[in-house]
């Protein structure tokens, strides 16, 4: 039996330290994490306490006022933002999800001009908003006399998220197997039947993910309507698309920007009704994501 | 049953019934001088085949060699790799697969194609089989077109309880027939599959060579496979392909033989064929 077994000396299962390096590493991820979600708690701490005294039904129900702070409301902000939102996904949705349709499907990858709109498609999205705002100022509202109007502002933020909309839209689309499109097109379905039937429904989650994600970039852009001259303190709201306007974010601007401190416990107040609607939004996509995944 | 050659033994060999012909007597597609490019590399070179009505044809031979890129000539699945087009010609009854006026939507209706790894739609099982006449327009009770499908498929009986279901949540080889089943239901002339089996276990695979045997009675099948047994075991005439490198050093995909299968097998014409299938190469 001696010749079976090993000498002890011969197996060498001791640890060499490793463990320790892999616990550091392991802690050093932690921290980065830590970093990120303190700094993230501190600030919805800190704007939830300072604006908690202004966190009730006047924000909603009132219009902003100068003369009184205590009372005064985000209605026009709110509701501003609301039409925004709404109208830049009816102009940027469709058109980002339609040319993401045409580089993905119908493109043919090795001619130039695909190559670039590819290439400019993702400098767009990299381009700062203000600049959105110079065209928006510069061509929507003054070239084509729109004026600092609700379509002015959403056709701009529209411009602003389609790079981020097709990106995302690509993506999902991508994500579908060709095999798929194969099977179609083998039964003799045409190419239009083929994405409208097979490759559209399998990648709605993933472009209804990405949507909402561009569109809740945008509810916090407060640049491009700064260019634009959008008021920052609007006592109405907005009764159609050739109506002036303010959002959220210009109207806390505003109010920071005011010396009384009433106005700084009204902006935090604002604050968290903004993050309110950006989490909202941002769980739905979470939601949609998880619900409809699919798995190949 | 014909007899069997010593060069592959225990493989049942399917037999002619009429007397020895090379080229199939009643054909569907014959295949003329076809070269396949892609860009300006040409894939296969020079094929000259028949395929009989009513017959299995089986396309053998090592990775690389071109029979996938001929089998995707047959219902013009190649014009959807850009720059890949098809020189030569190939006759479908008499008219040119690659004419002018053909569209290539039509030939796809009429020959169906069954892929290497079974890829239902992530739909129901009944949608699987209902969107081939959905697309094309064909009227109809949809309920007895998806049941004559899956019953052509011999997979009705097992899931003719759960027709709803998606149809990811059945098995690969179920997955296969349902794949088979969704060529059937828009009433093609012919089924291409393209390896099949390679991506199932031996049962599921008897049942699919089962399966197309009983098919042959209505459609004309193509095979490729990487399986020789399986070409012997289920194919009328079966063509070698392999690659060869030209005076150029460029390596281009030829036919080496196309005979019936009992012949192939048994006693081939060609050094290499016989080379490939007694295991020396490939």
């Amino acid at each position: 039996m001696a010749i079976l077994s090993t000498p002890r000396s011969a197996v060498q299962l001791a640890s060499k330290g490793r463990p320790l390096k892999e616990h550091l590493f392991r802690i050093a991820l932690m921290a980065s994490l830590a970093i990120a979600l303190a700094f993230l708690a501190m600030l919805l701490l800190y704007v939830v306490e300072k604006g908690w005294p202004r966190l009730n039904s006047m924000l909603w129900e009132n219009q902003p006022s100068i003369r009184r702070p205590e009372t005064s409301g985000i209605q026009s902000g709110i509701l501003g933002t609301l039409w925004i939102i709404a109208l830049t996904a009816v102009m940027a949705l469709p058109t980002g999800i339609l040319a993401a349709i045409y580089l993905e499907e119908y493109a043919d990858r090795t001619k130039w001009y695909n190559k670039l709109i590819e290439l400019n498609i993702s400098n767009l999205a990299a381009v700062p908003s203000i600049v959105y705002g110079i065209l928006g100022l510069g061509i929507i509202a003054r070239w084509l006399q729109f004026g600092f109007t609700v379509m002015t502002g959403a056709v701009t933020i529209s411009l602003l998220v389609l790079p981020i909309v097709i990106i995302s839209a690509r993506e999902a689309i991508r994500a579908v197997p060709p095999s798929i499109r194969e099977g179609s097109l083998a039964l003799g379905a045409t190419q239009w039947q083929t994405i409208y039937r097979q490759v559209l429904p399998a990648s709605i989650p993933g472009i209804a993910t990405g949507s909402i994600l561009a569109l809740s970039r945008a509810i916090g852009e407060a640049a491009p309507f700064l260019m634009l001259g959008a008021a920052t303190l609007v006592r109405f709201n907005p009764e159609g698309v050739w109506s002036s306007f303010t959002v959220l974010p210009l109207q806390i601007y505003s109010f920071i920007s005011r010396p009384q401190e009433e106005f700084s416990i009204l902006a935090s107040a604002a604050i968290v009704i903004l993050l309110a609607i950006l989490l909202l939004m941002n769980s739905v996509a979470i939601w949609l994501r998880n619900r409809y995944q699919k798995r190949w | 049953m014909s007899e069997i050659g010593i060069s592959v033994p225990n493989v049942n060999v399917r037999g002619p019934e009429v007397p020895r012909t090379i080229e199939a007597l009643d054909p569907v597609f014959t295949v003329s001088n076809l070269s396949v490019f892609y860009g300006d590399y040409e894939a296969v070179r020079g094929v000259d085949m028949t395929i009989g009505n009513r017959e299995i044809t089986a396309m053998i031979g090592p990775s690389g060699c071109g029979k996938s890129t001929v089998l995707r000539c047959f219902n013009r699945m190649n014009d959807l790799i850009p720059g890949a087009r098809a020189v030569g010609e190939i006759l479908y009854h008499d008219e040119n697969l690659y004419g002018d006026h053909v569209d290539p939507i039509e030939v796809r209706r009429r020959i169906g194609m069954v892929f290497q790894k079974p890829n239902p739609f992530p739909k129901s099982i009944y949608d699987n089989i209902a969107y081939g006449p959905r697309v094309n327009g064909i009227k109809g009770n949809m309920d007895e077109i998806v049941e004559e499908a899956l019953t052509k498929a011999a997979l009705w009986d097992e899931v003719k309880d759960k027709i709803k279901q998606n149809a990811l949540s059945l098995s690969g080889g179920q997955q296969q027939r349902l794949c088979i089943a969704r060529a059937i239901a828009v009433k093609p002339d012919v089924i291409l599959m393209d390896e099949p089996c390679s991506a199932l276990d031996p049962i599921a695979t008897t049942k699919i060579e089962d399966l197309m045997q009983e098919l042959t009675r209505d459609y004309t099948i193509v095979i490729v496979t990487h399986n020789m047994q399986q070409a012997a075991r289920v194919s009328d005439r079966t063509a070698f392909f392999t690659a060869e490198v030209d005076g150029a050093g460029v390596r281009h995909g030829r036919l080496v033989e196309f005979d019936e299968t009992s012949r192939i097998f048994t006693n081939p014409s060609d050094k290499r064929t016989e080379d490939y299938i007694t295991g020396r190469f490939g």
